[in-house]
């Protein structure tokens, strides 16, 4: 089977304070001070993938995994350690223009990457990244292939006959689907999934193959390019309030502190419950 | 050891110190029977430690005076505890029936005397909570370890602690003025505030770095300075060899320049901080503070020095500013580790040494070849030094694998003593101490007596002379039986 996992590579804004949050000229935040990382969602996709292919792979099928980001040459570095992590193939299509809050764009790119490359049967992609965005991209690749999605998965499992089983969080509980591929899967919350982190020896044996490089014009038109942002642009910027109200449970002894504490305010929930 | 039963230790406790002082809650002494050394094994649920008999909540002196005296009288180990940010092995109890005594709760911060430059608190005062009281009148401690949230005032001095503006306000032992602390008889000594002395030897230091082993510390006053942060001259730059990196540090040194900050990563180190703007390259960071003509002069003259190396390129001091906002661990970073420990099997760990300008870089070298050449499952093989003086500087190595093929429980036998072993046996070949700030606790006892030399006499005299029973959190700097 061949997967393709997308990803993206976002600022650490947790490392802001905030007086880092300045509009700069072009309505931008400048974030270039702060790390980057992979988008939280990527990289439990990521993981997610690898999990899967130690697990099919034990069945004796094999898998072919590709890694696919979009942007500069800084991104590389991130390439390469999917390449120790024994990914087969790692590509980065070139863009410098600002995509950030387009949704549309990067889906469309996706999707006429894998037409042109004809080759994946699953797409694993996060199903949304930091700030502004909107979890739509996994969707709209499905949506522009035609293929099915199944959004919120939270672990993906080899089953009988190249099918997949995929468990997904939906309101009510886990659901678990099989299903035949082609596919999007859009993943969610999963627990236990923060990317393995390769060995020296493997950044060595394996780190060091050639990335494939494309040019981004190639599978979006220009006008788009140059149009790319929607219409949207950052007018203000608030604070949002995280401050919480607390209490300071008064009490002599831990003992009457745990009454008060149980009496005041966990007696009436726990009866909810 | 002793022979008292741990109901008589337990009852004994409670008569002293009352019953809700005394936890004797088995998920409590799980955790109170190990620290940060043995987390990997404690995230999985393994406790190999022989578990305390209870642990205790001192609130003053003479409490601490009536446990310790109890202690050595029947021949019980007593763990000291303050912040519990240890990391090298010292919070372990090495012996069955330990007393954990916390001084956690003595936290008052008993005078700031912004006069005299001085403050003087009790043992378990946060640094962090210190510092914020200081900063709020314009003052600061001048000390700044990553564990400033967790770490309190008493483990600070008896780990001779540093912290990041180490090169121009000195390690805790250039800030203590005076000190309080309770010997294993219950005698309480106090060691007053003054500018200097020459009546003798300085007393001070049979305590500061003691980790508990010859005395309990409960009061600690320290030096204060004006807090001018913004005077702060900061500077950035990549570079490709750490051999250059040390020689500017040295040229800063030895031209005579007291940069508060003097940081050199390597690559591998720097890439896990740095990779946005320094993608295979050293990073070298330097800071000048104080008075703002000093601190420009001070920041100037580095600058030049740093000129001179063609290699060097300077990049956005906000660069460095973003990263040094988030230095720091609070109890929410260490709780996020423990989650990422125990999905990915990636641990990181430290070992800091010292040596002179001559001996740090090939010791540096030597030990970054041989860890990646001899050891398995490694992730990252680095590391920074932090810390400079006229002589010398440290260097902070940083090691993280990936544990595989083994139980928890020999994931420090399997790669952690074996990577220590080969740093500090080689800075002690080459002449360098293999502790430089984060004490010797239980996992570098056995080089202790190589680190000392013929001057081992005086540090064994001393544990003699203030513990002849050998109570004081056996294992800790001299090696158990
Ligand atoms: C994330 C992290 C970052 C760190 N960064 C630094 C750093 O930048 N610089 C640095 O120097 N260290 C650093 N450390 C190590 C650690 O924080 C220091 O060793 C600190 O001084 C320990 O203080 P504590 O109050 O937590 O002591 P504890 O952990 O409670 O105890 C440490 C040792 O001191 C003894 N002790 C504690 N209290 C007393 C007392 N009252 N009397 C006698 N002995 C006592 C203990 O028995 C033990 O041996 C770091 C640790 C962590 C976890």
């Amino acid at each position: 089977m061949n997967i393709l996992t997308c990803f993206k590579i976002v600022s650490d804004l947790d490392l802001m304070s905030e007086s880092d949050w300045v509009v700069e000229d072009h309505f931008r935040i400048n974030t270039s001070f702060v790390k980057n990382m992979i988008n939280p969602y990527d990289e439990s996709a990521l993981e997610i993938t690898l999990l899967y292919k130690e697990q099919a792979e034990k069945l004796g099928s094999a898998v072919n995994l590709s890694a696919l980001t979009i942007g500069s040459k800084q991104l590389d570095a991130y390439l390469k350690t999917l390449y120790a992590l024994r990914f087969d193939k790692a590509v980065r299509i070139e863009n410098q223009h600002d995509l950030r809050f387009s949704p549309d764009a990067i889906s469309t790119v996706i999707a006429n990457y894998v037409k042109v490359i004809k080759k994946p049967e699953v797409i694993i992609l996060g199903r949304q990244s930091g700030v502004g965005d909107n979890a739509k991209t996994p969707l709209l690749v499905a949506e522009h292939l035609g293929w099915p999605c199944i959004s919120q998965a939270v672990k993906i499992e080899p089953a009988s006959e190249g099918l997949l089983k995929v468990s997904s969080m939906a309101d009510d509980g886990l659901v678990i689907e099989t299903i035949r591929p082609p596919c999007v899967l859009s993943i969610g919350n999963a627990p236990n999934s923060y990317l393995r982190i390769p060995t020296l020896k493997d950044k060595v044996n394996y780190g060091k193959k050639e990335i494939e490089v494309l040019e981004i014009e190639n599978y979006l038109n220009q006008a788009v390019l140059e149009q790319p942002s929607e219409g949207h642009n950052i007018t203000g910027l608030k604070p949002i309030n995280h401050k919480r109200q607390g209490v300071v449970i008064e009490g002599s002894t831990p003992a009457e502190k745990a009454q008060n504490l149980y009496h005041n305010y966990l007696q009436e929930r726990l009866k909810q419950l | 050891m002793s022979t008292t039963s741990k109901t008589q230790i337990v009852e004994t406790l409670i008569s002293i110190l009352g019953k809700e002082r005394v936890i004797t809650d088995e998920e409590v002494l799980k955790e109170s029977s190990v620290d940060r050394f043995r987390r990997f094994e404690e995230i999985h649920g393994y406790f190999t430690q022989p578990l305390p008999v209870a642990v205790v909540y001192l609130r003053n002196k003479n409490e601490v005076a009536a446990v310790l005296k109890f202690a050595n009288e029947h021949n019980i180990n007593l763990v000291a505890r303050t912040g519990d940010s240890a990391t090298e092995g010292g919070l372990e109890t090495a012996v069955e029936n330990s007393i954990v005594a916390d001084g956690s709760e003595m936290n008052k911060i008993i005078k700031i005397d912004p006069y005299n430059m001085q403050a003087t608190c009790e043992c378990g005062t946060s640094l962090q909570d210190l510092e914020d009281e200081l900063r709020e009148q314009g003052y600061t401690t001048g000390h700044s370890p990553q564990s400033k949230p967790l770490a309190q005032m008493g483990g600070l001095v008896a780990t001779r602690s540093i912290g990041q503006f180490s090169t121009l306000y000195g390690g805790i032992e250039d800030m203590v003025v005076g000190l309080e602390a309770v010997f294993p008889t219950g005698e309480i000594t106090k060691i007053k505030d003054v500018p200097r002395r020459a009546a003798g030897p300085d007393i001070r230091h049979v305590i500061i770095g003691n980790e508990g082993a010859l005395c309990y510390i409960t009061e600690v006053t320290v030096k204060i300075f004006k807090y001018r942060p913004e005077n702060n001259y900061l500077l950035g730059y990549t570079l490709n060899n750490m051999k250059t990196g040390f020689e500017i540090l040295r040229e800063v040194m030895a031209e005579g320049y007291k940069p508060s900050i003097a940081r050199l990563y390597d690559v591998e180190d720097g890439a896990s901080h740095f990779s946005h703007f320094a993608e295979d390259k050293c990073v070298l960071i330097l800071m000048a503070e104080g008075p703002k003509p000093l601190a420009d002069a001070t920041g100037k003259a580095m600058e030049k020095i740093v000129a001179k190396y063609v290699e060097c390129e300077k990049v956005d001091p906000r660069l460095i500013q973003v990263w040094f906002d988030n230095l720091n661990w609070d109890v929410s970073k260490v709780a996020e580790e423990r989650t990422e420990i125990m999905e990915t099997k990636n641990i990181s760990n430290t070992t800091e040494i010292s040596a002179t300008w001559d001996r740090i870089y090939d010791i540096y070298k030597t030990c970054v070849e041989r860890i990646r050449n001899e050891m398995p499952d490694m992730t990252l093989v680095g590391g920074h030094s932090s810390h400079s003086y006229l002589n010398g500087t440290n260097m902070y190595f940083v090691y993280n694998y990936n544990v595989v093929d083994c139980n928890p429980k020999q994931e420090i036998t399997k790669y952690h003593l074996p990577i220590k072993k080969i740093i500090v046996e080689e800075t002690i070949k080459a002449g360098g101490s293999m502790c430089h700030h984060h004490g010797v606790g239980k996992h570098r006892t056995r080089w202790i007596q190589e680190e000392y030399g013929s001057s081992y006499y005086i540090l064994e005299t001393l544990k003699k002379a203030f513990d002849p029973k050998g109570i004081m959190n056996k294992g800790t700097i001299f090696p158990g039986e």
